[in-house]
């Protein structure tokens, strides 16, 4: 008896060892329930991430159990709500978290560092080893907190039937934009009043990003924005407002008015992604078209993102996982990319017909090359946060291209 | 009542009314106008009646992922729990504040007044731990403690103003008379605070229901209030406006017409306690 | 009045004190702390004690005066327009005439409808393009072009003081027209004999009666507009160049960023700006007790 007792001890430990050498090991998920976190941009995402979610529960061979609560996007007022609750105790797993959100986490340990669970995971290669440093950059170290889920590459819309009106071609040179935008702006009755403007800027919160594109075409960067280029590119940005060639609302025009001032041809060209290609196409059928915003000294396009997190207070960690990855890469990536038309991180799922096919996401395609992201750094939030009350002052004409720029430079590279 | 000329009645009544009421309502206006147009119509030349109606928003409010009829429900629990229980607090200490006087009075009463000058954006993850550990998080009583707790202060000072603004005579002649102060109380000060109540009733009522931050943090899914339905109708690809619209329109229309019966009792008070007294 | 020893008093206040200090006593005092503190959530290990340099740093900020005066026009104008029109609605509600009921209902709708979606329809309503204040200032021939009011610095505070006073008339009105039922009719009766005009009564009589109600909502109108965020920020964010940039958005923005000691500081004082009103209120009103 006693003998029995402790050879079954024995491989009781035996086991134990194993299951612990390999942290993904099938075997070691129990059943349970994940509490996950989401929001969705709007009612159809909602359904399909319950459908998502529904079809995992019922899929999954270990019993695991997803539970989605959605928490309105609230122009971003969501990463304030899930850090709020989450420093508070909240009992939550899992959530879908961006790259310029993650800081608060990260500095407060609230995150698991995913890198041992991507590293077992045996289609780990099926998203481009890219996309992981970029997710690693945005934690500051080696480890990894964030899984890829989809992207979006920011590009130009434009109104072929406008551009045609002006005579201009899609331009494929800075200089040739700037020229498109003065001439697409256009007194179409003769009353005296500009009835299209060339360019739908973007004044409100969310406008850096296409921002961005003037400060690198002229030659600047992130890394120091108070150079002579940088702050030209900020130049012909004020020039554009000044001289009347996008509305004068564009200092509070956020993305609502953009692309409502696009659809209705108030807007020759504006700066969205592909989110929007949808309820474009429904509006204007073949007079929208798309471009990536073209070089001059610098070219640089921003790329949004949208990630997952799991939590460091998560229990059934490798069950987490098991969610995290069908979300990246099988069919939770598919049907959520179809879905909403987002970029798929999964190569595989990138191959699809579905994304083969649309125009729009072969723009996308083409702007990968020269996307990034802002820095991520402690001053980041911040700097986002004020990027349009200081921008607008230069706009408005308040201060110079210059003491702006000095101004960004200061808050966002101190 | 005398009566007045129609003109005197005219420029005296109804031309002020008329005209602060196309300023309160016409924003109400516009959001149902809104909710009728088509989408294609929101843009462009501005109509004051759409050119094409649609109820498609109002049949959508049903099937959509949003569940309003859930987020109503438990708007309405969370509202009217929160004015039961902070309207039957705050009598009870304003009652106290105005017809008593007793030490640590007024440091009390200096302490309510100031409780609501600090925002509640600062308190927030203090107060989510104090909610889990009560382990009330995501029922209704979450947010009854949390509104209750900050309309309690402006309740407290609101009756306590109207109650030093009623006539004391006649509470004074019941206890001439021999009532005992709880008699007085009930017979006299509750029927003549009717209006009052009322009133503080639907501050409390409209404070509970339009409120968001806490709304988002201490419910679920399932406890999920209106507001919170509301804003998930706005998302990173634009503003939903046809149901977020609609859905404005069936939250507001019934809480109008519970008013409606509500507002009787303002003018009953008065008369009802006099008679009584 | 009852003055002497009384355990009773203590037993009615109980509840609502009960509840106050278990909810927030404890979220206000770490408040109060974290103002005296670096604390900063995006540096979590750099926390330390740093005594008033959270306040010293405020003196130099000159966006805190900025929006210190913005704060100070925001509940002027905001709540006194609120008030004169909800004072006029009240009076003209409390009179008779037929459909009364309705009106009153209808009356309350900006208070009823949600905070989400007051300040996206104004901002809607206000849209430099497609904006319908826009289309009705230009039939009337008050103004020629499309005024981009959220867009321009110059008209955006006054476009956001509107809302807030579209919004906050019910409050004054259902108040007052409450307050107003516990006016004794003789009063009025005995004026009339004397031959007194309406605005003789409504200057000796209304208003003095309901004097105490007016006092008191004007003082919880103030403390609540100056703590409003969320139609400014539903609005404008704060924007165009921090012109409608109250400290409670201020603060609402720092704190979003996390940099709570630094927000809680600006709470702080804009609490003590709010005593300056309050502390004269409450002496005013313990002095008349008195007397």
């Amino acid at each position: 008896m006693k003998k029995m007792r402790l050879a079954g001890l024995l491989a009781a430990a035996a086991l134990g060892v194993v299951s612990f050498g390999a942290l993904t090991n099938a075997e070691s998920i129990e059943p349970c329930t994940l509490n996950y976190v989401y929001w969705a941009d709007n009612t159809d995402y909602s359904a399909l991430m319950q459908e998502i979610i529904a079809k995992f529960n019922a899929e999954n061979e270990y019993g695991i159990e997803v539970v989605g609560e959605e928490i309105p996007w609230d122009g971003g007022g969501y990463n304030n709500t899930l850090f709020n609750t989450v420093m508070g105790g909240a009992d939550i797993d899992v959530a879908t978290l961006k790259l310029t959100a993650t800081p608060m986490f990260v500095n407060n340990d609230l995150l698991e560092d995913l890198n041992p669970y991507v590293d077992a995971w045996e289609d780990k290669d099926d998203i481009s080893e890219n996309l992981y440093n970029i997710m690693k950059q945005a934690g500051g170290s080696d480890a990894m907190y964030l899984m890829p889920w989809n992207t979006q590459i920011l590009y130009v819309y434009y109104r072929p039937s406008i551009f045609e009106a002006a005579g201009v071609e899609v331009p494929k040179t800075y200089d040739e934009l700037l020229t498109a935008i003065e001439k697409c702006t256009m007194d179409t009755d003769g009353d005296g009043k500009t009835d299209v403007y060339g360019w739908g800027m973007r004044g409100a919160s969310g406008g850096q990003e296409p921002w961005g594109s003037f400060i690198y075409a002229r030659g600047g960067s992130w890394d120091d924005l108070s150079t002579p280029e940088a702050i030209q590119g900020m130049q012909d940005f004020i020039d554009i407002y000044q001289k009347g060639y996008c509305p004068p609302t564009a200092t509070n025009d956020g993305f609502q008015e953009i692309i409502a001032n696009f659809k209705s041809g108030l807007t020759a060209m504006t700066v969205h992604h592909i989110g929007s290609s949808k309820g474009m196409v429904e509006e204007l059928g073949d007079d929208v078209g798309a471009f990536i915003f073209p070089a001059g000294e610098g070219q640089w396009t921003s790329m949004g993102d949208t990630e997952n997190v799991m939590f460091a207070s998560c229990e059934n960690k490798d069950a987490a996982f098991e969610w995290l990855k069908y979300l990246a890469a099988y069919d939770g990536e598919k049907m959520w990319c179809e879905g909403t038309g987002n970029i798929p991180v999964s190569t595989t799922v990138q191959q699809g017909e579905y994304f083969q096919n649309d125009p729009f996401m072969l723009v996308s395609f083409e702007g990968v090359d020269v996307a990034g992201i802002l820095p991520i750094k402690d001053e980041t939030t911040e700097w986002i946060t004020n990027w349009p009350a200081t921008v607008s002052q230069a706009l408005v004409g308040d201060i110079t291209a210059e003491e702006c720029m000095q101004q960004l430079n200061a808050a966002l590279n101190p | 009542m005398k009566r007045e000329s129609f003109l005197k009645q005219f420029v005296t009544l109804y031309l002020p009314l008329v005209l602060l009421l196309v300023f309160i309502l016409f924003p109400f206006y516009w959001i149902f106008i809104t909710s009728i147009k088509p989408e294609t119509e929101l843009y462009g030349a501005i109509t004051y009646w759409p050119r094409a109606i649609t109820w498609e928003s109002y049949k959508n409010l049903f099937t959509t992922t949003v569940n309003f009829i859930s987020a109503m429900k438990n708007s309405l629990i969370a509202a009217s729990l929160t004015t039961v229980v902070s309207l039957t607090a705050s009598t009870l200490a304003a009652y106290a504040f105005s017809r008593y006087r007793f030490k640590g009075r007024r440091i009390l009463m200096a302490m309510f007044l100031s409780n609501n000058m600090f925002p509640t954006v600062l308190l927030l993850i203090p107060l989510y731990s104090i909610m889990r550990n009560l382990k009330i998080l995501y029922t209704p009583w979450a947010l009854v403690l949390a509104y209750t707790t900050f309309t309690l202060p402006f309740s407290v000072w609101l009756l306590n103003g109207f109650m030093n603004d009623l006539p004391m005579t006649l509470e004074e002649a019941a206890l001439v008379d021999g009532c005992n102060r709880r008699t007085a109380f009930l017979k006299i000060i509750m029927p003549l605070l009717g209006p009052s109540l009322v009133a503080t009733g639907v501050y409390i009522f409209m404070t509970s229901w339009n409120e968001y931050t806490f709304a988002v943090m201490f419910t679920n899914n399932a406890s999920r209030t209106i507001p919170v339905a509301l804003k998930s109708l706005i998302g990173q690809l634009g503003v939903d406006w046809g149901l977020l619209t609609a859905g404005g329109i069936i939250t507001i229309i019934p809480v109008c017409i519970m008013f409606f019966f509500a507002q009787k009792r303002l003018v009953e008070g008065l008369t009802a306690g006099a008679v009584k007294g | 009045m009852v003055k002497k020893k009384s355990i009773y008093p203590y037993l009615l206040v109980a509840p609502a004190v009960l509840i106050i200090l278990c909810v927030v006593f404890i979220p206000v005092v770490n408040a109060i702390r974290m103002s005296f503190q670096n604390y900063d959530l995006r540096k979590p290990k750099d926390i330390a004690f740093i005594g008033l340099a959270n306040y010293a740093a405020l003196f130099k900020d000159p966006l805190f005066w900025k929006s210190l005066i913005k704060t100070i026009q925001w509940v002027v104008f905001g709540v006194g327009f609120q008030f004169l029109f909800g004072f006029i609605l009240a009076l003209l509600l409390n009179r008779s005439f037929r459909g009364r009921g309705v009106v009153r209902a209808v009356s309350l709708i900006p208070w009823v409808t949600p905070g989400v979606l007051i300040g996206l329809m104004w901002r809607w309503m206000y849209d430099g393009n497609y904006g319908v204040v826009n289309d009705i200032l230009q039939k009337l021939h008050i103004t020629g072009d499309n005024i981009a009011f959220l867009a321009n610095p110059r008209t955006a505070f006054p476009a956001v003081i509107v809302t807030i006073v579209w919004q906050g008339i019910p409050f004054f009105a259902l108040m007052i027209l409450a307050a107003l039922q516990g006016i004794p009719y003789e009063l009025y009766e005995a004026a009339d004999i004397d031959g007194a005009s309406p605005v003789q009564k409504l200057f000796r009589i209304t208003i003095p009666s309901i004097r105490n109600t007016i006092m008191i909502t004007l003082l919880l109108r103030i403390i609540w507009v100056a703590n409003s965020v969320d139609v400014i920020f539903n609005m404008t964010e704060g924007g165009p160049a921090y012109a409608t940039q109250t400290l409670s958005v201020y603060v609402f923005n720092k704190a979003n960023i996390l940099n709570l000691g630094y927000s809680s500081a600006m709470a702080i004082m804009l609490a003590i700006l709010l005593c300056s009103v309050a502390v004269p209120y409450l002496i005013f009103t313990f002095r008349g007790e008195d007397d």
